[in-house]
This record gives structure tokens, C-alpha cells and sequence, in this order.
């Protein structure tokens, strides 16, 4: 197995071939899940932002088929990790076992040793197994027996998940939660959509046919092209500002992390090439806001027990927040930059 | 329990220093003392008889005998057991008392001495005001009603000073009522149980009730409103003294004296301010028997200080009582005749003086409430005024022989009139010289008088002229003696002062001349002929009047044997008086008598020279203020067009600058240039775009700022825009601010200034013709734009004083005593 270092991408794509390449993922989802255009970029974009996906919803709206149709679009090695509530922390990491023939321990590795990892029905295994994931996900790399072994690249681990009202069902711990990049929602198709659902796999599964249209290679290309991607002073003074904004809501009982903050400007540098374009907007950011940030937050009780999701509080915040006034500064202006938006400086809320 | 006997001992002092006008009243404090005894009687009482849960009547007759304890005690009559429990003979000296109050108020001005019957009564009031605060405060829990028994002490001076009251007691007894106020809220506020902010925070105890800014918000309004209102109200001023005491010198005595003198007027002043007034108002009307009269008086300056000649508070008794006849100064040489005469004083003249010939006799129609001074001659009252009043009088008229003046003694050093009225504050060594080589050789007082009064003649080189500095003080003496350019005021100030120097007693008076309007033997006299003269005293003939003002500066001036015009032509004989008759007491009229009096007034005026008659035209202001109106609301329009146009040239010098980048071909010199171009590109979109969102301002299209440029645009789109041109210029615009804020190159090469313009134009037609006219005389985006920024200022402003105010809390006395507490 080829280690690579996380940083070792490929070359930058020009504009176009870059444009060619994304659309061809995408296309190539789309004659698998019709209807979901919006959903189907998300989710590429977060590929593309090297993190990873959680999909929830209800079942059989089609997440493990989106899960499935990212990973075959691409050829790379694929692994697929069904989480049962007897599933095992070695398991998904790889165990050592004893060799009789070398009279020596060899390591076996886990299903996360792949570029794309599908994890179905992720919160039906206990929080020890999923607590396997945490390394992996963020340092792209497994300890087993005190060896360090790294991951490839790209690596992202594509979860499906019901949401955890259902039966039989854990909700997965915060940190795990704060490790996925964005959480989508498929939602039910739209009456052509669906239409068209039912003449497609009627027959047959549209996903048997998929072939493959990029290679791990490729993908590594995009990614090195999207941070690229020129992130302005203000916009980044605006990512800050939703993400505090999270932090000083009085609805919420634990804010979003630094790590959200990142995670939210790699995606919408990732949006943004996607678009075309090779600068963020801030309008990125406010369509980003929800899928990245919601996952993160904990409600306070008040706003449990008044049926406010975390979805609603977070677009009300965006709504809320005003854009920071990003005019161009005086080169020779050496005055200190106004710091935030003028509110008290963050003290930190106690989950 | 303790909160009540708190408000208890606050209303206490409340009452006392409510009282403190009454110090404006009293030469002394023992008013003061004795009020705080019987305040304290009664207080203590309250509080004995509510730790006794007496009911309310209980307190009320629990705290009025406490005042008629300490009342027995502070004013005995000797017949009281065990000096404190009074008796029947208590009462009926009570009763004598209240009778000889009423008496003493009668006859005594302010400052009134210490006599027991004011006394009583003083504190019988203050001491019935407290019983009445008390229950009103504690009994009731209505301390603002307490504040009617406190402004009742109030009104005591008020009534007894007609011009004006002293205000500093007048703050003290508010500052008392407040007082009681705000213990009386404090302890409502602290009955709800722990205070706290909005913000759920506890409020420390040292700290003020959240509440309590709020109060003082509407406290400073009220005090605000109560000082602003009477001064929109119109007809409260325009009396004499009212507008004298806006004249060239204030009207309080210069702030000289302490308290006493505050009730005064500076009669140069209100002199110099009527004589300098533009427009001529009768002021009074004079009918008297007298062929030819002399001056009409009211007032005289006797008291000489370093500021000049003041006059003293004058003290006396009621006019109807039997006034000082002047018979008995009668001699040889001294002729004396008794004369009636009525006097209508107009609406226009209000003081608390009466204008008198001298010396009246006997008076007719005037209240007890009105006052003679004998030593001063005076007619006043510390109660009404002379506006509008109309009263008859007889009064003696003597004249002098000079050979009966000459006859006079000088008096005796001791004597209480020379030692009284020859002050002087500190030698003047100009005018000491002066009067040294004036009464050198002369052996009597006359002859020394009649020198001074000589040195004031036109031989001299004095002349008439109403325009120079007012003022009698011991520097504007030597000034007028050497300029020599004066009106009555110096002339009579100066006078006197020299006399006085000579030793010889001398005060200066004011009145009216004869004026130039006689109808046979009414003379009606306007502000114009208020006169000063000087009154010198001869032993055995009292005060004698000499006038040193030129005859020609004074309309209807007239002049005496004793005292001959020194400017006229022809001297008269010095002995024509003795041959005068009764009829015609050796008064002659001056050279401009009543038959050029016409001319009087103009002359009078022109030598004053600095009041025109004619009052200039009106329109002119009205059109400036009509033209300053009109600027001051083009200003929103007219900023909004520097704006545009600031904006517009920006946006202009963008498609040139491109171009030029476009043009220069050679690859060197590019990237510099690209650099500079995106910059200015970037301003360009900018001004293009804050000029677009003030476009949607000023046409009522809401703006979000929480909306990014492409959104802003997008919503434009959808729903204010329906031209195509328009919508493509909206985007353009919104993608212009896009990447100029958040690409890393500009868009450059755009034409912004037409799409500006198309957006705006699309925006015009669909907006209604209110709204476009609004935005056009008064843009809302300026409008707003101002308004924000006053609001930034104030809130800074809130904050600044906030943060001051919480760094002087950590050092208020409250904070202090409860952190010593808590340790």
C-alpha cells in the first residue's frame, strides 16, 4: 500500500478541464439520483474539500444510493462498512493477528483503509465502534497496537444515517458529529423526480451501470485546485463572524468549533470552484451555513422544548448577521482592522 | 418601622430648609434656632407617638401639642407652670403676640430685626408647616402634597419682595423637597424586595435603583420645562424695574452686600436705561396747586460706596399715620407753603417707591401697606407697587434764602446726619485736590456748596451729552471730572461726592423734572424727564436741592434761588428771592422753560444720539429668514447631489482608465499599471454600488445588510425591476461589487455609470410621484445617513458617560459605607 502524505496532491487543472471533470462526477451521480442536483454538488463539494459527509434522513430516500454513486463515479478503492450494533471498534480500524507462519503479529486493515469509505446506518452502532472513526476522520490515519498507519488520498467517509427519533438508534457523540464537514438531508423527490425514478429502476439498478468517469488522481487534482480558490479578508472576517455568532446564540447551548470554521471555508472554496469561480462569496457561506454548521450545534433545553431546530436557528442566525463592511483598506492606513461586528468580545459558553 | 421614622427625620429637615427664604426676611438666625427647636419638638413627638402605633389623629395632636410645648418654652409670658405647660395667660400673651406681629410686619421693611412677635409667628408657621409635612410625608405617604405647606414659606418672601426674590434659599428648600422625595421612593422601591437590571443582574445596595435614571431623565425635563415656560409666556415682564433691571447695570447692587442687598434696585441704572430708552412712555401724571413746582422725587442714594452712590433700604412707617411736619424748621429766610397735589402713576411705571413732592404732610388713597421714610423722604412699600395707582397728597415746599443758608452752622462732627452722609470711600486723590482749591476761602457751607455747584458750568468746559458711561463709582468720578462730558447722573453723583469730600452732607435723589408736557397745572412726565439731582443738608433747613446738570440737556429743568443756572446768560440778582411771594417761591424756569418744550424732548434725544426714532423696515429680515429656511432644506438635496457626483466621477474615470490599460501594449509597463487599475476599478465599483443602494433608499426599496450583492441584485431583479436593460444593469452592478469585495481581480472595462443610471431611471418610473419627489428635495439616504450618525454620537456619548459614571461609582460613599459593612 502506496503511503502518501496529505499534502502530496496532484498539480493544479486548468479552469476548463477542471469545470469538465466536476461536471462529469456530477452527471454521471445525477442518472442515478434524479432530481437532487443541489444535493449531488454538496456532496462533491465536500470531496472536494477533503472532509467528509454525513447524509440523514429518513429511510429510503435514497442515501445510501448517493453514497454508492459518488464512490463508484470515481475509481478508487472503495470500502463499505455496514454499522449493526454488534460491530467492533477493530473491525473498522484493522486488527493484528497472529501469523503462523511468520510467527508474527500482521496487521489486517480495516474497512477505513480506502479512498471512499461508506458507512451505512452509521448511528445504529454504539458510540464505542463509531468512536473508532475519530481518528481517521480527522488525522487520516489508524493506530492499531501502537503503529500509526496512514490513510490514502483522497479519503472521505460518506455516512448514512436515520435521524435518531428513529428506533434502534444512537445519536453519534459530538466529536464524531463535529468531524463530518456537512450534514445533507436528501429529502423526498419531486413528483417528476420521481416519476422518472420509476422508469429508471424499474428494471434494473441504474447503479450496476454506473462506470467510473474519475480516478483518484483526478480527484486529487481537483482538490489541489480548490484551495486555490481566493478567499477574501472580509469573507473570512464573515465566516468568523456566523460562526461566533453560533457561539453567542442564546438558543444554543454549545456553538459551532474552529474546526466548523475551517470546514466551512474549505467547502465553500470547494462551492465556489464548483460555480466556476475562483474567489468565495459570502453568499457561499450562507448556503454552506446550514449543511455545515447545524450538525455541530446543541440546542439549549428552551429551544428543544420549543421545537426549533438547529437548521432554523442557524438560518435565522445568517439571516440575522449583517455582511462586514469590506471596503478595500488604505494600504498606508495603520490603523487596527474593527474587530468583529462591534459585539463584546467572545467569552466562551459552557456546553 | 425604621424606614418611617426615616422619612420621618427627612421630612424634618425638609421643613427646615424649606425655610430658609426666610432668612431673606430676618436681619438675624434666631429664627432659625428657635424654628429648629419646634421642628425637632415635633418630629420627636411623631416618632415617640408612631413607636407607640398611635393612629394618625394621635400623631396630629401628639405633634401640635409638642409645638405648643416648645412654643410655651420659647416665648414665655411668665405664667407657665414648670415654664413649659401653658396657661390661659400663655394664650392670651399668644394672642397679644399674633396682634403685634401684625403690627411689626405693618412697619417694618425687609430686613425685618428680631422682634419676639415676627419671631413667634415665624415659628409658629414653620413649626405648623412641619406638623403638616409630617403627616402628609409619613402619615399619609404623600410627600409630593408636603411640597404645598413648603412653598407656602415661599411665598412669604415672595410677597414681601416685589422685584424680585432671592434664589439661593428658594434651592436649598427645593433641594429639601427633593429630598424628601426621593427617601420616600427609595424606601417604595426597596419594599419590592431585591432590586435588579433587566439584564437579571442583582443591583449591589450601593448602587442607585435602575429606576432612578429614568427619574432623573423626567426631573431634568420637568425642572427645564417649569425654567423655559414663563419665559415663552408673554406679559410678565415690561414694568419699569423689570426692564430697568436689564439696562447697563444689573439691577442687584452689584452683589456687594450679602443677602441684603438683593432686593434692591441700582437707581443710576434703571435711570441711565429709562433716559436711553428710543421710545417715550407717560409714565406719570402731576396735578399740584404749586405754580411752579420742583422736581417730583422717589428715591435717593445716600449711602456712598466704593461702586458708587446706593440706595439704602428704607424704613418707616405707614403713610396715613401723622407724618413729620416741616414747620418746625421754619427761620428767617425759610419760607414754607403747603400745596396739594394728585398723582396718576400709568400701567407703564412699576417700582415700590412712589414718586412724592417734597415733603408730603399727609397722603390720601394709598394703603397701610405704603411707607414713609422720613429720614430719606420716600414714599414705598415692600408689598405693592405704584402701577397704576392714583393718589393725592399735601406737601410743604420750602425755599431758601442764600443768606439763610449762609446763616446755617456747620454740624457737629458727631452729628448723625454728617457722619452718615459725608462717607466716603477712601480719599479720591484727584477729587480731594479738586474740592480743596473750590472751598478755599469760602467760610460757610453754603458758599463752599455754591462753589462745587459752580464748577460744573459750561465756563468750565462741562457739557450735556446722554451717550457717555454710566456709573457714580469713585473712577468714573474722576473720569466725568476730567472729560467733563455727562448727563444728570454724573453731574449729580459728582456733585455729591465733591460736597461730601467738603464735608458737608449731601445725598443724591431721583426724580421727574417738569417735563415739556403741561397743561395748565397738570404735568405729564415721561421717561425722558427721570432726573438725578443733588441734595445737600444745611442745619436747621433740612435737605436743599441743587441741580448741577446743564439746564439745556434737561427738558422742563428748573432751577432755584439758592441754586441760579450757572450757564445762564445774565445771573439772576442773588437777592431776587427774597422779594419772591409765596405764590412764586424764587423758583424760576430755565432758560428752555415750557415755552420751546417741544423741542425739549428732540434736543433731549439728539444729544443722546444714539436712538433713532423710525423703526428700521421688517421685510428684509423676514426675507433672509425666508431664504435661510429655503437653504437649510436644500441642504439634504444639495449634499445628495455632491454625493452623486462625487460617485459618478469615479465611475466615469473607470472606462477611461480601462481603456488606457487596454491601450498600452507594451508588457512592461503592465503589471504596474493593472495594479493601480484594479484599485481605482475596485474604488469605482464601490462608489457605484453605495450610489445604487442609495438610489434604493431614497425610493423605498429595502436594503438588507445582511444581503450579499448578488442577492441585493437578484432581489432587485425580482422585484422592483422590470426592464430588461434595467435588470442586466443590476446585475452588472451587483457583480461589479462582487468581485471588486471578494475577487482577487476587479471587474474592469464596465460601463457603470449608464447602468446606474438605467436602474435608476427603471426605479423613478415605478415609484410614485410622492416618492419621487422625495427623493429628489429631501433624499432619505441622506437623511438617514445623518440620523445614524447623530445616533453614533449619542450612543458613544451614553456609553463614555456610562463607563465615567461607573468608574466615579467605585468611589461613592454608598458603595464605601456597604463594603465597610459587609467586612
Amino acid at each position: 500500500m502506496t503511503q502518501q502524505t496529505w499534502d502530496e496532491v496532484g498539480g493544479l487543472l486548468p479552469h476548463d478541464e477542471f469545470r469538465a471533470a466536476s461536471e462529469a462526477i456530477v452527471a454521471n451521480i445525477e442518472q442515478v439520483i434524479e432530481g437532487k442536483t443541489a444535493t449531488v454538488r454538496l456532496a462533491l463539494a465536500v470531496l472536494l474539500a477533503e472532509g467528509h459527509l454525513l447524509i440523514e434522513d429518513v429511510p429510503g430516500v435514497g442515501k445510501t444510493k448517493l453514497a454508492k454513486a459518488l464512490a463508484r463515479s470515481i475509481d478508487c478503492t472503495v470500502r463499505r462498512i455496514q454499522f449493526t450494533p454488534d460491530l467492533l471498534p477493530s473491525d473498522v480500524t484493522g486488527v493484528s493477528v497472529y501469523n503462523q507462519e511468520t510467527h508474527d503479529f500482521e496487521f489486517r486493515p480495516g474497512a477505513v483503509f480506502a479512498n471512499l469509505v461508506v458507512g451505512d446506518e452509521i448511528n445504529r452502532a454504539s458510540p464505542k465502534t463509531q468512536s473508532a472513526l475519530l481518528e481517521c476522520m480527522e488525522e487520516r490515519q489508524v493506530t492499531v497496537d501502537g503503529v500509526t498507519y496512514q490513510l490514502q488520498t483522497p479519503f472521505m467517509v460518506i455516512a448514512t444515517q436515520n435521524p435518531i427519533e428513529m428506533e434502534g438508534t444512537y445519536p453519534l457523540p459530538e466529536a464524531q458529529r463535529d468531524r463530518f464537514t456537512a450534514r445533507i438531508a436528501m429529502g423526498y423527490p419531486d413528483s417528476n423526480a420521481e416519476l422518472a425514478m420509476l422508469d429508471g429502476h424499474g428494471a434494473t439498478d441504474p447503479l450496476h451501470e454506473l462506470r467510473a468517469v474519475s480516478d483518484a488522481a483526478i480527484v486529487r487534482q481537483l482538490i489541489a485546485t480548490v484551495r486555490q480558490v481566493h478567499v477574501a479578508d472580509a469573507v473570512k472576517q464573515y465566516a468568523i463572524d456566523l460562526v461566533t455568532a453560533t457561539r453567542e446564540a442564546p438558543d444554543l447551548r454549545l456553538g459551532a468549533s474552529p474546526r466548523a470554521t475551517l470546514q466551512l471555508l474549505r467547502t465553500a472554496r470547494a462551492v465556489a470552484a464548483l460555480e466556476g469561480r475562483d474567489y468565495v462569496l459570502p453568499d457561499d457561506l450562507q448556503a454552506l451555513a446550514v449543511p455545515v454548521l447545524a450538525h455541530r450545534i446543541i440546542p439549549t433545553a428552551d429551544a428543544q422544548l420549543a421545537r426549533r431546530t438547529t437548521d432554523a436557528i442557524v438560518s435565522e442566525l445568517v439571516h440575522r448577521l449583517p455582511l462586514p463592511h469590506d471596503r478595500q483598506r488604505n494600504p498606508y492606513d495603520t490603523r487596527p482592522p474593527a474587530t468583529g461586528n462591534g459585539r463584546a468580545p467572545y467569552e466562551p459558553r459552557r456546553p | 418601622m425604621i424606614s418611617s421614622r426615616n422619612i420621618g427625620m427627612v421630612a424634618a429637615a425638609a421643613t427646615l430648609l424649606a425655610a430658609a427664604p426666610l432668612s431673606a426676611i430676618f436681619q438675624g438666625w434666631t429664627w432659625l434656632i428657635e424654628s429648629i427647636i419646634a421642628v425637632a419638638v415635633v418630629a420627636g413627638v411623631a416618632a415617640l407617638t408612631r413607636l407607640a402605633r398611635a393612629p394618625l389623629w394621635g400623631q396630629v395632636l401628639g405633634m401640635l401639642a409638642g409645638l405648643m410645648l416648645a412654643l410655651t418654652w420659647l416665648f414665655p409670658s411668665g405664667q407657665e407652670l414648670f415654664a413649659i405647660l401653658p396657661t390661659p395667660g400663655t394664650f392670651a400673651y399668644f394672642g397679644d403676640l399674633l396682634a403685634g406681629s401684625m403690627q411689626d410686619m405693618r412697619s417694618y421693611g425687609v430686613e425685618v430685626p428680631d422682634t419676639d412677635p415676627l419671631l413667634f409667628i415665624a415659628v409658629l408657621g414653620v413649626g405648623a408647616v412641619a406638623v403638616l409635612v409630617d403627616v402628609l410625608a409619613v402619615g399619609l405617604r404623600r410627600p409630593a402634597l408636603a411640597g404645598l405647606p413648603m412653598l407656602a414659606i415661599y411665598s412669604v418672601p415672595v410677597a414681601v419682595y416685589v422685584d424680585s426674590v432671592p434664589a439661593v434659599p428658594f434651592v436649598v428648600g427645593a433641594a429639601g423637597y427633593l429630598w424628601l422625595l426621593v427617601t420616600d421612593n427609595v424606601d417604595r422601591v426597596r419594599r419590592f424586595g431585591r432590586r435588579f437590571t433587566g439584564d437579571g443582574r442583582d443591583v449591589d445596595v450601593w448602587e442607585a435603583s435602575p429606576l432612578a435614571s429614568a427619574g432623573r431623565r423626567l426631573a431634568a425635563v420637568g425642572v427645564a420645562l417649569a425654567v423655559m415656560l414663563p419665559l415663552a409666556v408673554p406679559g410678565m415682564t415690561g414694568g419699569l424695574l423689570d426692564s430697568l433691571s436689564q439696562g447697563p447695570g444689573n439691577g442687584t447692587g452689584n452683589g456687594s452686600g450679602s443677602g441684603g442687598t438683593s432686593g434692591r434696585i441700582d437707581l443710576f441704572a434703571s435711570l441711565a436705561g429709562q433716559l436711553n430708552q428710543s421710545q417715550v412712555a407717560d409714565l406719570v401724571k402731576v396735578k399740584t396747586s404749586e405754580q411752579s413746582p420742583f422736581y417730583l422725587r422717589y428715591a435717593v442714594a445716600d449711602e456712598l460706596r466704593p461702586t458708587g452712590f446706593q440706595a439704602r433700604n428704607p424704613s418707616g412707617r405707614s403713610v396715613n399715620k401723622d407724618l413729620p411736619n416741616p414747620a418746625d424748621r421754619a427761620g428767617p429766610g425759610v419760607q414754607q407753603a403747603t400745596y396739594q397735589a394728585t398723582v396718576e402713576v400709568t400701567k407703564s411705571l412699576s417700582m415700590s417707591l412712589m414718586p412724592v413732592y417734597a415733603e408730603p404732610t399727609r397722603a390720601d388713597d394709598l394703603s397701610d401697606n405704603w411707607l414713609y421714610d422720613a429720614n430719606q423722604q420716600v414714599v414705598f412699600s415692600n408689598r405693592e407697587n405704584s402701577r397704576g395707582r392714583k393718589y393725592s397728597f399735601d406737601y410743604v415746599r420750602s425755599t431758601f434764602t442764600q443768606d439763610a443758608l449762609r446763616a446755617a452752622k456747620p454740624l457737629p462732627t458727631e452729628h448723625p446726619v454728617r457722619r452718615q452722609m459725608t462717607a466716603t470711600p477712601g480719599p479720591v486723590s484727584e477729587v480731594e485736590e479738586l474740592v480743596k482749591g473750590l472751598i478755599q476761602g469760602k467760610r460757610t457751607d453754603y458758599d463752599k456748596v455754591l462753589a462745587i455747584y459752580r464748577h460744573f458750568s459750561a465756563d468750565n468746559g462741562f457739557s450735556y451729552r446722554l451717550s457717555t458711561e454710566s456709573g457714580s463709582s469713585g473712577q468714573d468720578i474722576v473720569n466725568f471730572l476730567t472729560n467733563k462730558v455727562g448727563y444728570c447722573q454724573q453731574y449729580a453723583a459728582a456733585m455729591a461726592w465733591l460736597v461730601r469730600s467738603a464735608g458737608i452732607p449731601a445725598r443724591v435723589a431721583f426724580g421727574f423734572t417738569n417735563g415739556s408736557k403741561r397743561d395748565g397745572d397738570t404735568f405729564t412726565l415721561t421717561n425722558l424727564n427721570l432726573h438725578a439731582w443733588t441734595e445737600v443738608y444745611f442745619d436747621g433747613a433740612g435737605w436743599v436741592p441743587f441741580d448741577a446738570t446743564p439746564a439745556y440737556g434737561v427738558p422742563g429743568s428748573t432751577r432755584s434761588a439758592w441754586a441760579p443756572d450757572t450757564d445762564a446768560p445774565e445771573a439772576p440778582s442773588p437777592n431776587s428771592s427774597a422779594t419772591s411771594t409765596p405764590t412764586d417761591p424764587g423758583a424760576s424756569t430755565g432758560p428752555e422753560g415750557p415755552d420751546n418744550s417741544d423741542r425739549d424732548t428732540d434736543d433731549g434725544l439728539s444729544l443722546g444720539g444714539t436712538t433713532p426714532n423710525e423703526q428700521p423696515p421688517v421685510w428684509p429680515w423676514w426675507a433672509a429668514g425666508l431664504v435661510a429656511l429655503l437653504v437649510l432644506l436644500a441642504v439634504p438635496a444639495l449634499r445628495r447631489m455632491a454625493l452623486r457626483r462625487r460617485r459618478s466621477g469615479r465611475a466615469a474615470s473607470v472606462a477611461m482608465a480601462s481603456a488606457t490599460v487596454d491601450g498600452g501594449s507594451e508588457p512592461g509597463a503592465r503589471p504596474v499599471v493593472v495594479t493601480a487599475d484594479a484599485n481605482r476599478a475596485r474604488a469605482d465599483a464601490h462608489a457605484a454600488w453605495a450610489e445604487l443602494l442609495d438610489t434604493l433608499v431614497d425610493f423605498r426599496v429595502p436594503v438588507d445588510p445582511t444581503e450579499t450583492p448578488r442577492a441585493t441584485a437578484d432581489r432587485l431583479v425580482r422585484d422592483a425591476l422590470d426592464d430588461d436593460d434595467a435588470i442586466g444593469s443590476a446585475r452588472l452592478l451587483g457583480r461589479a461589487e462582487e468581485r471588486a469585495r471578494y475577487a482577487r481581480d476587479p471587474l474592469t472595462g464596465e460601463r457603470l455609470l449608464p447602468a446606474l443610471r438605467a436602474v435608476r431611471a427603471a426605479l423613478a418610473t415605478r415609484a410614485d410621484r410622492r416618492t419621487r419627489l422625495l427623493a429628489a428635495v429631501l433624499p432619505p439616504s441622506v437623511l438617514l445617513r445623518w440620523r445614524t450618525t447623530m445616533a453614533d454620537r449619542s450612543s458613544r456619548m451614553v456609553a463614555l458617560t456610562g463607563q465615567a459614571r461607573y468608574r466615579l461609582l467605585r468611589w461613592n460613599p454608598r458603595r464605601l459605607l456597604a463594603d465597610r459593612a459587609a467586612r
